[in-house]
């Protein structure tokens, strides 16, 4: 299950029959919530409402498509979800929104689901359960403020059980993260912040889970951080590092010629 | 009406565990009860609102009943998106105490006053808003907050005001208060600080021994959102003009939410009394600002003769 190609390809399929944008948004994330549903996150009986399930909070909304492709492959989603996706009067809309059942928090306005997350970590940590909360920020994201406001606290309230995921593709919606605002070494901030934090390639599925088991099996009081290395657009060539992918919509040629480019890989 | 406030919070953290209290490292002497009561229920979230409450709401979706606390220039003011995505479009049970409302720090200026809060709130979906006159209306106010499945911002203004009624009343969500009875010439609305303004204005001029005015009925309303259509709609069909008064900008308050209403179901003259739309100018007692917007008992009477007269 979850096999990155296959969530890719879901990707496009909604991406086309919506007509909609932030592909390269999602498949940077891709590996990373494949290797989180397939291991980490626990939801007794597949039920996305499990009161004792573990969170996972997309702060960067803009990568929603990512997550809609892995609760399709847990059956929280159906085909025609697919397929209807922004079509007039649906539920599925481009950021990740609290109202879908699977998705914990309403975000793409940015910087407001790690505090959401980070709220959970302590509700989980004061009710003594053994709930987990996963958290991804995009790498342009945390230029906000409340994102470093939400580490000092989880720090300060030392929530061992919240791990923070940065999808480190260097890209903003404008540019460059170099170019728009100069993040520096970020596992460093992070450190500096109080997190135990590591850095993985983050489409190496191996390496993402490994580091996640030891990270989370540490016996430290710190929240834990991965800033996780990716390619926006990672996995159709013409789609890597460019940053058009960020707002192109797919056309007939360029949606067939992915799926074919992803397709014909997966048979090598 | 801050100790009934400090007492409320603390009987109803006694008697809910699930109940945690935020502040934004502001509150000082206010909850020194609480944190001796109820020391694990409370969370100084640091100089950070926007985090406290993103926080608050995941406390919330956790099963905790969070009440934040802070001054109303930050909450709502600076959190405004958070309390529209994280609590409001989600329907959470948070509290929102917004401390020190209108020109309470008058001294301080701007940076700490409030007078647009109540404007910035009302348009938000699912959010409740109270403003309470005395301590009896904050205990009341309280209560209903506590009871509520829903957001709710409790807007506390100056702390020492006179008491208004003699015991707690009682209302609902929406309802108006009456204070005093009068004729069917004019009706005074008005919200927190301002109420015992109307109270006192209302004497003077029926003092003044004018035919007219004499005998002004007095509403409080210590629930501005939602409003009782039906009971606003009663008091404009059987008066000639409301007044209303409040310590908040006239756009956006109570007093265009009363004329909302009567703009669309009972049409009358409404006469709004509040901070014009403009920041304090000079630093001072609140006395001394509440001059300089024109809301003391003198300017208010001048103001309503003047009103009458056109």
């Amino acid at each position: 299950m979850f096999d990155a190609k296959k969530l890719r390809q879901t990707i496009l399929n909604m991406a086309y029959a919506g007509s909609t944008v932030h592909i390269g948004c999602a498949f940077s994330i891709v590996e990373i919530l494949a290797v989180l549903y397939r291991s980490h996150l626990n939801f007794a009986n597949n039920n996305p409402e499990d009161a004792l399930r573990d969170y996972l909070i997309l702060s960067k909304g803009h990568g929603v498509m990512a997550q809609y492709a892995c609760m399709h492959e847990l059956g929280w989603l159906t085909d025609r979800d697919i397929q209807n996706y922004f079509h007039d009067g649906t539920s599925l809309k481009g950021l990740s929104d609290c109202h879908v059942n699977g998705l914990e928090v309403s975000s793409g306005s940015l910087g407001h689901g790690l505090s959401v997350g980070v709220g959970l970590a302590l509700a989980a940590k004061r009710h003594q359960t053994d709930q987990r909360c996963f958290a991804i920020a995009g790498d342009g994201e945390i230029n906000e403020g409340a994102i470093w406001e939400a580490l000092l606290f989880a720090a300060h309230f030392e929530l061992s059980n919240l791990l923070v995921i940065v999808d480190n593709n260097g890209y903003q919606a404008m540019g460059t993260t170099n170019e728009v605002m100069r993040l520096g070494n970020i596992a460093d901030k992070f450190r500096a912040f109080g997190f135990e934090t590591r850095e993985v390639d983050g489409h190496d599925e191996l390496q993402i889970d490994r580091t996640v088991h030891e990270l989370m099996a540490l016996n430290s009081p710190c929240p834990r951080a991965i800033v996780a290395h990716t390619v926006k657009g990672k996995g159709v060539s013409f789609m890597e590092n460019d940053n058009r992918w960020h707002y192109t919509r797919l056309t007939d040629e360029t949606y067939k010629s992915a799926i074919a480019e992803l397709q014909g890989s997966s048979h090598k | 009406m801050r100790n009934a406030f400090s007492r409320a919070l603390v009987t109803a953290a006694q008697a809910d565990p699930r109940i945690l209290l935020l502040t934004g490292d502001h509150g000082y002497s206010l909850f020194d009860e609480f944190r001796q009561v109820c020391p694990a229920q409370y969370i100084n979230a640091g100089v950070a609102e926007q985090n406290m409450v993103g926080v608050a709401a995941g406390l919330a979706k956790g099963g905790f009943r969070p009440i934040i606390y802070g001054l109303s220039a930050f909450v709502p003011m600076r959190v405004l998106e958070q309390i529209k995505l994280d609590i409001c479009y989600e329907q959470l049970p948070v509290i929102l105490i917004g401390d020190g409302a209108g020109v309470v720090y008058s001294s301080l200026g701007s940076s700490h006053q409030s007078t647009e809060d109540i404007a910035a709130l009302r348009a938000i979906p699912n959010m409740t808003i109270l403003s309470p006159a005395d301590r009896y209306e904050m205990t009341a106010c309280m209560e209903l907050a506590l009871r509520s499945p829903q957001p709710v911002y409790l807007r506390m203004g100056k702390s020492d005001l006179p008491i208004i009624h003699s015991a707690q009343p009682n209302f609902q969500f929406g309802e108006l208060c009456p204070i005093k009875q009068g004729n069917n010439q004019i009706c005074f609305i008005a919200t927190g600080s301002m109420v015992s303004t109307a109270i006192k204005v209302s004497e003077k001029i029926s003092k003044k021994v004018n035919e007219k005015v004499n005998n002004i009925a007095v509403w409080s309303a210590p629930s501005i959102k939602p409003l009782n259509i039906e009971q606003v709609v009663a008091i404009a069909q059987s008066h000639q003009l409301i007044v209303t008064l409040e310590e908040h900008s006239i756009y956006g308050g109570l007093g265009s939410a009363i004329a909302e209403i009567t703009a669309e179901y009972a049409p009358i003259s409404v006469y709004r009394i509040g901070i014009q739309d403009r920041f304090s100018k000079f630093c001072g007692s609140y006395q001394y600002l509440m001059q300089e917007h024109k809301l003391d008992v003198e300017s208010v009477t001048s103001q309503i003769f003047l009103a009458l007269k056109t």
